[in-house]
């Protein structure tokens, strides 16, 4: 079994894996990281998105093995000290129902405010479009978001 | 009553900072340690078939493999209400994806290896995938053995047919009714089959230990009902209620597909014969798809007659449902729709016929709306057109016959309180509605508006009920058990309020336990948008049961008349001495110490059940006049504005407003979530999601790539939810429901404002672009 | 949705090291980039290969660069490099646009436009921009290197030129030496992720001189030699659009399918078409889009 080492939310990791272990399953089954979710298992829905170096990736669609010597964020190293504005934006706005969704939509919400700090309405949209919700109908998500915009850094 | 501090005010979920930090535990994050088996699930390629022969035995060899299942292992029936279905196929399989066989193994890739050696033998029988074909006398039967199923006595299946159930409702004289009216307006609408599309796909877990204790953990709506169909079904293994514990950790969006019991039937099944172990099921997005509830599809064929005046005179609404293969809990969709299908409307003479048939396609069930949104779609596009027929303006034409409180429903009974008329007021002053058309400042779009309301009631037994345990710790915060799902709704959060507001706690802190049946107390299913209504009277007394108990103890130690007293800020307070204050973390466990030093009171714990008392579904089949099926209606109204591209058929949302009477908001800010994820669920459904199947039975698109939710870049413009508060005489501080409401009148607000906007009826769902660009072309060309 | 083809994974660090992996691994192996098509493949068990070669560790893969009057993409840029690079979005307009139409964020950090073209699905959005600018393939064996005019490169769906020895390193455009002005139209179900129902890329030179391309309105994405010879040297008036539309017809072959009916795939690619063109002129005479 392959060895891989990467930096999981601030953390050195290390963990045995097989070459065609998917991302998102070692890191829910085998590193305890359970905000990821999955939802679709294809890369339709969002569900499962990390940042890998910074960027909103679909660990369903990685293989564990890719990430080796890599940097990976969920929402747990997010979560770490006290709420983004985003997160407290989210719950300001009620931007949740059953919340599966929203681990996925906090991590591509959050990359987004990193390299655009001030994102236009039609922005937000645009970059949460690949994050389904069934439940919320998004207003109250792209509220939340445009909420936060306005509080400055979300990391 | 007093000024409410709680109730009625935009309460911050109390769920919201496990949501936000990703703690929110649902099934599939839960650890079940290295004893957790996997099984993947053998499923049928043929929409109907005989099982001939399975081959296990090369599945049984792939090492890690722990065991492989199939239906002569558990020979066992079950359904909600009528049981129809089968752990696993027996002799025959009734639509492509229903199971046939497990393999279960240490890992999942060993179970997916081994899942692929299976080799099932069939032999094919010919497929009846149409309700209108599987009506004809000669169709081939689906269900030979459908006289012999057991069900509950409101269903009246036809046995040697495909009619599961056909509920019929008379009232006055239809031809009576057709005679006096002055206009007449007869046509068919068809609306298919939808799915759920909860994000969270369906995962159960079930464990039997070494002392024969089963206990599944599932992503449901229905904690109690798979209680107790796991023990009924399983009883021949001696198993009885306290030897099952289901429990429902976080539940990722439900709608309605959630409900009842589906796929968790085979964990609790297989983890039987396993002893000792955990094994776990998870649906994938294409087994969500096509191996769940799917919403039933229908033909609606509606006559209506009304006289010049506006007054409708009569209807006949038949509805034919292609129900799926097995209808154990579809069939009572099709029955709820036989008793509502008049709509919110005052009608003297009614006839409806709503068949349940059988087909060759997955199982039809419950899906947020309980097939109002269905048959709504025909009759709030069928009332538009008579209007217009009679010369009406649409609206006016609605404000004519809404119903109204005492007025005789469908199966004889009164309507109750009820805030309709304001619904359509508000509603077409948001809208602007006698503002006139707007005109497109972009040549190639129109712009149109369209109108609809709607009205649904519970479906549910006579006797479903709700109750709930409430229990102080020492700092006067309080845990509320119940046994009603979040699913997303905020009706944790909802109950937290109810509490807060008899007992003075904050509801920050109120914890409200999520469903365990062996800690908390019966609730039927969360489903029907019944619980803020029902199991929130069962809170509401479980927090009066306990400031009973707040009230003796003060009356025995403090000598104070229990009429004088009151609860304020976690205190007790009193009307006559102004300066007595005691504050409930001080007694509420400890009790109270009196002058010769002992204590009285102990821990304070309330408790309350909630079933109304005036339903029953003892009615004439042939008219079903007699009984007195639900309990009440909520009603509302919704109105839209809509842009179409003539050339692409694109339909962009400008504007829609809804109103729904809530009775009382006990949260408004998660009613307006209700209004904007509902009516964005029924947009879709009216306007991008299409379930295909080929011409043998096979969905074409169980995924999310063709199967289309909408994004965030398909959102309406501007949605304006407005809340009407006519208080239901037995909800908890007025409360009705209404989370499955707010989708209803999607559909048929679209299809009008189409008309409206290009001369077109549309008369079958969905309404995608391409539907409507294809219909421009085709007027264009006469 | 474990994945059950077992397979061992190198990360070679040069193209040598990953041409000798492949010729050592004869038609056993894939090649990885983004893997948002392989990995859902290798799900499904489509793919049996023995060798999974990743080639994200070949920095000079990830390059877009301007080598004397040509343009190189490199086989692992991604949607979002493209998006974000001032010089595609500056000078090769139409390529921007597609990148944009691309699934959401999540799989444009991820997807390549190399591996669009490899997965050669027929409604590739990367497809009709290269068309337009008459792309280079960029094909390495361990014993040298070809070009395919991109026209060459689908042969059915699925199915591209591409020979079991190979790598495509890249993507080479030649920069037009005339004034231009493109856009990409796509029709989708609806306004978030989808994929093509029918794409089309237009092209059009100031001199008169038009390329046009489609996918997903065929087996495979191509260019449209009659309607461009037609339109070749005729300023655009709404008569010489009508008759386009006609010719247009003889260029494409839709079919109904559970996205769209041939019909409507039709009806839609004529209106984008008169639209795109109206849209490409307007840009061209230094207007707003039309
Ligand atoms: S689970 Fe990865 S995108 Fe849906
Ligand atoms: S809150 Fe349920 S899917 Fe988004």
């Amino acid at each position: 079994m392959p060895e891989i080492q990467f930096t999981l939310n601030g953390e050195r990791r290390t963990v045995n894996i097989e070459a065609n272990d998917i991302l998102l399953d070692v890191l829910r089954d085998k590193l305890g990281i359970k905000s990821p979710k999955c939802g679709c298992d294809r890369g339709d829905c969002g569900a499962c998105a990390v940042l890998l170096n910074g960027k909103s990736v679909r660990s369903c669609l990685i293989f564990a093995i890719e990430v080796n010597e890599q940097e990976i964020t969920t929402l747990e190293g997010i979560s770490k000290n006290e709420l983004s504005p985003l997160q407290q934006a989210f719950i300001n706005n009620n931007s949740f129902q059953c919340g599966y969704c929203a681990p996925g939509i906090i991590i591509t919400a959050t990359e987004l405010l990193n390299k655009n700090p001030h994102p236009t309405r039609e922005e937000v949209k645009e970059n949460l479009s690949g994050n389904l919700c069934r439940c919320t109908g998004y207003i109250p998500i792209i509220e939340a978001v445009l909420e936060a915009s306005k509080r400055g850094k979300n990391e | 009553m007093n000024k409410l501090k709680y109730v009625g005010h935009p309460v911050t979920r109390i769920d919201s900072l496990e949501k936000v930090t990703g703690s929110a535990q649902f099934v599939d994050d839960i650890d079940f340690g290295p004893n957790l088996l996997y099984a993947e699930i053998i499923e049928s390629t043929f929409a109907h078939a005989i099982i001939k022969n399975i081959e296990t035995s090369s599945a049984e060899r792939v090492p890690d493999v722990v065991k492989v299942f199939t239906g002569k292992d558990f020979p066992y029936k079950f359904g909600l209400y009528m049981k129809d279905r089968f752990i696993f196929a027996q002799d025959r399989v009734r639509f492509i994806g229903e199971q046939v066989a497990a393999v279960v193994a240490r890992n999942p890739k060993a179970a997916k290896i081994a899942a692929k050696l299976v080799k099932v033998e069939y032999e094919p029988l010919p497929e009846v995938l149409d309700q209108m074909e599987a009506l004809k006398e000669d169709s081939i039967l689906i269900h030979p053995d459908l006289g012999d199923y057991p069900h509950v006595p409101w269903f009246f299946p036809k046995a040697n047919t495909n009619v599961a159930h056909w509920r019929k409702t008379r009232r006055g004289n239809i031809e009576k009714g057709f005679e006096e009216a002055d206009v007449i307006l007869e046509d068919t609408y068809t609306v298919p089959r939808y799915s759920h599309c909860a994000i969270e796909t369906h995962v159960a877990v079930g464990k039997f230990d070494y002392s024969g204790r089963l206990t599944v953990w599932a992503s449901s709506q229905s904690p109690n009902v798979q209680r107790n169909l796991f023990s009924e079904a399983l009883s021949p293994l001696g198993l009885s209620h306290k030897d099952i514990r289901v429990i429902t950790p976080h539940v990722g969006g439900g709608f309605g597909g959630k409900a009842g019991v589906t796929m968790e039937i085979m964990v609790a099944a297989i983890a039987t014969k396993l002893k000792g172990n955990s094994v776990k099921i998870r649906w994938t997005r294409e087994q969500e798809f096509y191996n769940t509830y799917q919403r039933l599809g229908v033909i609606a064929k509606i006559t209506l007659g009304a006289k010049k005046d506006g007054t409708i005179t009569a209807l006949d609404h038949k509805l034919y449902w292609d129900a799926g293969a097995y209808v154990e809990y579809g069939a009572n969709v099709v029955n709820a729709v036989g008793l509502s299908a008049t709509g919110p409307y005052r009608i003297a003479n009614i006839s409806i016929d709503s068949a349940c048939v059988y087909t060759n396609l997955p199982p039809g069930g419950p899906y947020r709306g309980f097939g109002y949104s269905e048959f709504l779609f025909g009759l709030e596009s069928h009332i538009d057109r008579v209007a217009k027929k009679l010369g009406i303006e649409p609206v006016l034409f609605r404000r004519i016959n809404a119903i109204k409180e005492g007025d005789t429903l469908a199966y004889g009974a009164k309507m109750n309180a009820n805030g309709l008329l304001q619904a359509i007021e508000k509603v077409s002053k948001e809208i602007k509605w006698y503002e006139g058309k707007i005109e497109s400042e972009d040549p190639v779009k129109v712009i149109g508006k369209g109108f609809s309301i709607f009205w649904k009631a519970p479906a549910m037994p006579p006797n479903a009920s709700s109750s709930a345990f409430l229990k102080f710790n020492e700092d006067a915060s309080i845990n509320i058990l119940v046994s009603g799902m979040d699913i997303g709704q905020g009706y944790l959060t909802v109950m937290a309020q109810i509490a807060a507001e008899i007992l003075s706690i904050p509801p920050s802190r109120i914890r409200v336990e999520r469903p365990d049946t062996d800690r908390n107390p019966y609730e039927w299913q969360t489903v029907a948008s019944h619980v803020t209504w029902s199991c929130g009277n069962a809170v509401k007394k479980a927090a009066l049961d306990a400031r009973e108990q707040i009230y003796d103890l003060i009356e025995r130690t403090h000598y104070l008349d229990r009429d004088t007293i009151y609860l304020e800020d976690e205190k007790v307070k009193s009307r006559t001495k102004p300066d007595f204050e005691l504050a409930l973390k001080d007694f509420v466990i400890n009790g109270i110490q009196v002058e010769d030093g002992t204590f009285k009171g102990g821990p304070i714990t309330g408790r309350g059940t909630f079933m109304p008392e005036f339903t029953s579904t003892d009615a004439d089949p042939e008219t079903s006049q007699g009984g007195h099926p639900n309990v009440h209606y909520t009603v509302g109204a919704a109105a839209v504005i809509l842009q179409i591209d003539k050339e692409t058929g694109k339909m962009k949302v400008l504007k829609v407003v809804e109103a729904v009477d809530a009775g009382k908001a006990i949260n408004p800010d998660l009613v307006k979530g209700q209004v904007t994820g509902g009516l964005m669920q029924g947009l879709a459904t009216v306007l991008y999601e299409d379930m295909r199947f080929d011409n043998k039975g096979k969905m074409l698109n169980p995924n999310f790539t063709d199967y289309k939710i909408p994004t965030s870049m398909d959102i309406p413009d501007e949605i304006v939810p407005i809340i009407i508060e006519v208080p239901q005489p037995d909800g908890p501080f007025g409360a009705r429901g209404i989370g499955e409401h707010t989708m209803l009148p999607a559909a048929p607000m679209i299809a009008n404002a189409i008309e409206d906007a290009l001369g077109i009826r549309i008369k079958s769902m969905p309404i995608t672009a391409e539907k409507v660009a294809l219909a421009i072309l085709k007027k264009g060309e006469k | 949705m474990p994945v059950i083809q077992g397979f061992e994974y190198f990360k070679p660090k040069t193209l040598n090291e990953a041409l000798h992996l492949l010729s050592n691994n004869r038609g056993q192996a894939s090649i990885l980039a983004g893997g948002t098509d392989i990995v859902v493949q290798f799900k499904e068990d489509l793919i049996t290969s023995k060798a999974l070669i990743d080639i994200k560790g070949i920095t000079e893969l990830s390059k877009i660069e301007i080598k004397e009057d040509k343009l190189f993409i490199g086989a692992c840029v991604t949607f979002t490099d493209l998006i974000e690079s001032e010089l595609i979005k500056n000078k090769f307009p139409i390529i921007w646009e597609a990148s944009k139409t691309v699934g959401s964020v999540g799989i444009r950090n991820r997807a390549t436009m190399v591996g669009n073209i490899c997965s050669a699905v027929p409604s590739a959005d990367s497809a009709p921009a290269l068309l337009v600018y008459e792309a280079l393939v960029i094909l390495k064996n361990k014993d040298g290197e070809r070009l395919v005019p991109i026209s060459d490169w689908f042969i059915a769906p699925k199915k591209t030129g591409i020979q079991k020895d190979e790598i495509v390193v890249g993507i080479l455009i030649h920069i037009p030496k005339k004034k231009y002005a493109c856009c990409y139209e796509k029709l989708s179900r609806y306004e978030g992720e989808d994929l093509a129902q029918a794409g089309i890329g237009i092209l059009a030179f100031e001199d008169h001189y038009y390329r046009i391309a489609f996918c997903a309105v065929g087996p495979i994405p191509t260019r449209a030699p009659k309607l461009e010879q037609f339109l070749n040297g005729k300023k655009i008036t709404s008569p010489i659009i009508e008759e386009a539309k006609k010719i247009l017809l003889e260029e494409i072959t839709p079919i109904t399918d559970i996205r769209s009916s041939r019909k409507y795939r039709i009806h839609m690619v004529k209106l984008m078409f008169e639209r795109g063109l109206k849209k490409v002129i307007s840009r061209l005479e230094g207007g707003k889009d039309a």
